[in-house]
């Protein structure tokens, strides 16, 4: 799952990403809103988390060119403005959700998570694919009741495998929900760390649930 | 609201007791006055017909002069026959002698008091019950002949039209005061009404604004009188309450935006931190820039207490002589560290006579201020030029500081001095400012009945000017 950060405070951006990235989420930071409004449009983000007060073009100004090019990923607005106007405007202007500085890390999160459930028209709890079950809170997987010990990496493209089960999953759309923008594509990563998975989830199974489909991508099939 | 407690109410209420007297006693005067003349006039005429009646009554004729005599008599000295009126005329004893015609069938009463006052000589008026509703005003002569009592002459006349004429008059004024009371309690109401009703307003925005709305104003329809200055000042009052509230409101909202982002730093680094086993460079990291940013919050409070008690009146400035030129030299002095870090060039230059009265604490910290701001803002390689110059003739000090750097747009020049405002919110918290320093400089300057303004061109630098009253 991908994420935008987008905020001018470069400290704020700073543990944000950092505290996201150790969530197994792939995070950019914009810095102002001209920033936002442009890698918006460029990559495929499941989430956004946007500032309201932006050098350059104000965070409801970015909100309302995101809403107006058509884009209807889910918007969590965090502003040190907390009054009921405040809110209002912002959750008119196009968000999904209002978090108010200073805020506690865990609840970003589970805001976060339950955005991203949202988007996905998920229930909330594990994500369970077979015997396979992944839970999103304390980030454990495991088959038949076996833990099954991942990296950062491979648990964000399982969940991202997991949350797309029964379909078929191109290279590009994992480089751009599971991988920043400084991923190059032009490199084998992608089949590399699916192997990797591959081994440690289907390994001590009967039956293999990473299925590869030649020349497209990838499908996890129960 | 109950309707006796009210002004209107009372104001019309004392407007109608008043108008009330005023118009009784006038009926009561009108009332008595006319019936007294009217009586009077009555008198009067039977009095002049019993005279003339007395002295005919002693002619040589002889006693006992005829009826027909008697309206003969009247006709002749009055030229018309005494419709309404009587005369009878009586011998001493009191037997009738004669009487007029309109008189047959009526018997007119002769008192003994009347007779005995008339046997002494003297006319007797008095008023009887002798036929039909109206009473009859009676006059009693005697007829006195050397001395003596001949005869009584009584002329009468009925006080039918006096009367009437009072009936009427009294029946007019019973309803006519009532009335106009009625009209006039009406009107006096209405008027009130009217007049307060602006009154009602007022209490009625009064108690909106008390409930937090401060956009409500009196409609005013009537500017000049006394009722329209009213509403106009309270309108008054209310802009500069909503205006006062508004910048209060915008200033906690500036205060606590600017407290938040180091709190949301530091709960956030803390947390992210804590979540996890880290390395001791990890930890050193996060707890630097914790310092940071508490050393910016404790600034930012410390100029906010400034500002508070600068409001409050609760700081007093020293006042001793202060020379600017070596305090500036000093503020020089000590920023020179903080101009080679930045890479720009820090000049000091004083000129003439500038001693200044003044506490000498806060007028350092003014040149500190305002110094260290265009340091803060000029990009390396440029220049900060601090001048004091003494001049005179004006006689007032001038504080220059020139910089090189990005500039103050026309828009913002006014409000470079209001509290947390930034032209560049995002350097400026770059740089470690508060937002205060030139709100606090504004107000030392002001303190010390001196002013402080700036000139600025975007993109090639500001200069800040501070003007002090010159010691002399």
């Amino acid at each position: 799952m991908r994420i935008l950060v987008v905020e001018d405070e470069k400290k704020v951006a700073s543990f944000l990403k950092k505290g996201l990235e150790e969530e197994y989420y792939a995070v950019d930071c914009a810095y102002d809103g001209e920033e936002a409004l442009y890698m918006v449009e460029a990559s495929d983000y499941d989430l956004v988390i946007l500032d309201i007060m932006l050098p350059k073009i104000d965070g409801l100004e970015v909100l309302k060119g995101v809403r107006e090019k058509g884009l209807s990923l889910p918007v969590l607005m965090l502003t040190a403005k907390d009054s009921v106007e405040d809110v209002v405007k912002g959750l008119d202007a196009g968000g999904d959700d209002y978090l108010t500085k200073p805020f506690a890390f865990a609840e970003l999160l589970a805001r976060v998570r339950a955005l991203i459930r949202r988007k996905e028209r998920e229930p909330a709890g594990e994500l369970r694919v077979g015997d396979l079950v992944l839970d999103p809170v304390s980030h454990t997987v495991s088959r038949e009741g076996q833990e099954i010990d991942l990296t950062a990496k491979e648990y964000a493209l399982l969940e991202y495998l997991m949350r797309h089960a029964d379909r078929v999953v191109t290279r590009t759309m994992i480089s751009e929900h599971v991988w920043d923008y400084h991923f190059d594509p032009m490199t084998n990563v992608i089949d590399v760390y699916v192997n990797h998975l591959r081994k440690k989830i289907d390994l001590n199974s009967s039956q293999g649930l990473i299925h590869t489909i030649r020349g497209v991508g990838y499908m996890l099939k129960g | 609201m109950i309707l006796y407690k009210t002004i209107k109410f009372r104001m019309t209420l004392w407007y109608v007791v008043i108008l009330g007297i005023i118009l009784s006693s006038f009926s009561f005067f009108l009332y008595f006055t006319l019936a007294d003349s009217l009586y009077k006039g009555v008198d009067n005429k039977i009095k002049t017909m019993a005279e003339i009646a007395v002295s005919s009554a002693r002619s040589p004729l002889g006693a006992g002069p005829s009826m027909a005599d008697l309206d003969r008599i009247m006709t002749e000295r009055f030229g018309i026959k005494p419709l309404g009126r009587f005369i009878q005329i009586l011998d001493e004893s009191g037997r009738v002698g004669g009487m007029s015609t309109n008189l047959r069938n009526v018997k007119v009463p002769l008192s003994v008091q009347t007779l005995q006052a008339a046997s002494k000589g003297r006319t007797t008026f008095e008023t009887v019950q002798v036929m039909g509703k109206y009473p009859l005003r009676l006059v009693t002569m005697p007829i006195t002949d050397n001395g003596r009592m001949a005869g009584i002459v009584q002329v009468g006349s009925p006080l039918e039209e006096v009367e009437e004429a009072l009936h009427q008059l009294l029946f007019i004024l019973l309803i006519a005061v009532p009335a106009a009371l009625l009209l006039a309690s009406a009107g006096g109401l209405f008027l009130a009404n009217k007049a307060l009703r602006p009154v009602d307003e007022i209490t009625q925005i009064a108690r909106r604004i008390g409930s937090g709305d401060l956009s409500q104003r009196i409609r005013i329809k009537r500017v000049n009188d006394e009722l329209g200055r009213l509403a106009a000042t309270f309108n008054e009052m209310i802009a500069k309450l909503d205006e006062s509230f508004r910048r209060i409101k915008r200033f906690t909202a500036d205060a606590s935006h600017e407290l938040k982002t180091p709190l949301t730093i530091l709960r956030g680094e803390v947390e992210v931190g804590l979540k996890k086993k880290r390395t001791l460079q990890e930890y050193q990291r996060i707890l630097n820039s914790n310092l940071e940013e508490t050393n910016r919050m404790s600034r930012i409070v410390d100029g906010l207490l400034t500002l508070s008690r600068a409001d409050m009146g609760e700081l007093t400035m020293e006042r001793e002589e202060v020379d600017l030129s070596s305090l500036a030299r000093e503020v020089w002095d000590d920023l020179q560290i903080l101009a080679r870090e930045r890479r720009v060039q820090l000049s000091f230059m004083d000129d003439g006579f500038t001693t200044v009265e003044g506490d000498p604490l806060f007028l350092r910290q003014l040149i500190l201020n305002i110094t260290e701001n265009g340091l803060k803002y000029t990009p390396a390689g440029g220049e900060v030029e601090l001048r004091v110059k003494g001049d005179h003739d004006q006689g007032v000090v001038r504080i220059f500081v020139s910089d090189t750097g990005v500039g103050i747009a026309p828009k913002d020049q006014k409000r470079v001095f209001d509290r947390f405002f930034r032209a560049d919110k995002a350097r400026s918290r770059e740089t470690g400012g508060t937002g205060l320093g030139l709100s606090i400089s504004q107000w030392i300057a002001r303190a010390h009945d001196g002013q402080i303004t700036v000139k600025s061109t975007v993109g090639k630098g500001s200069t800040f000017t501070v003007t002090l009253p010159l010691k002399d």
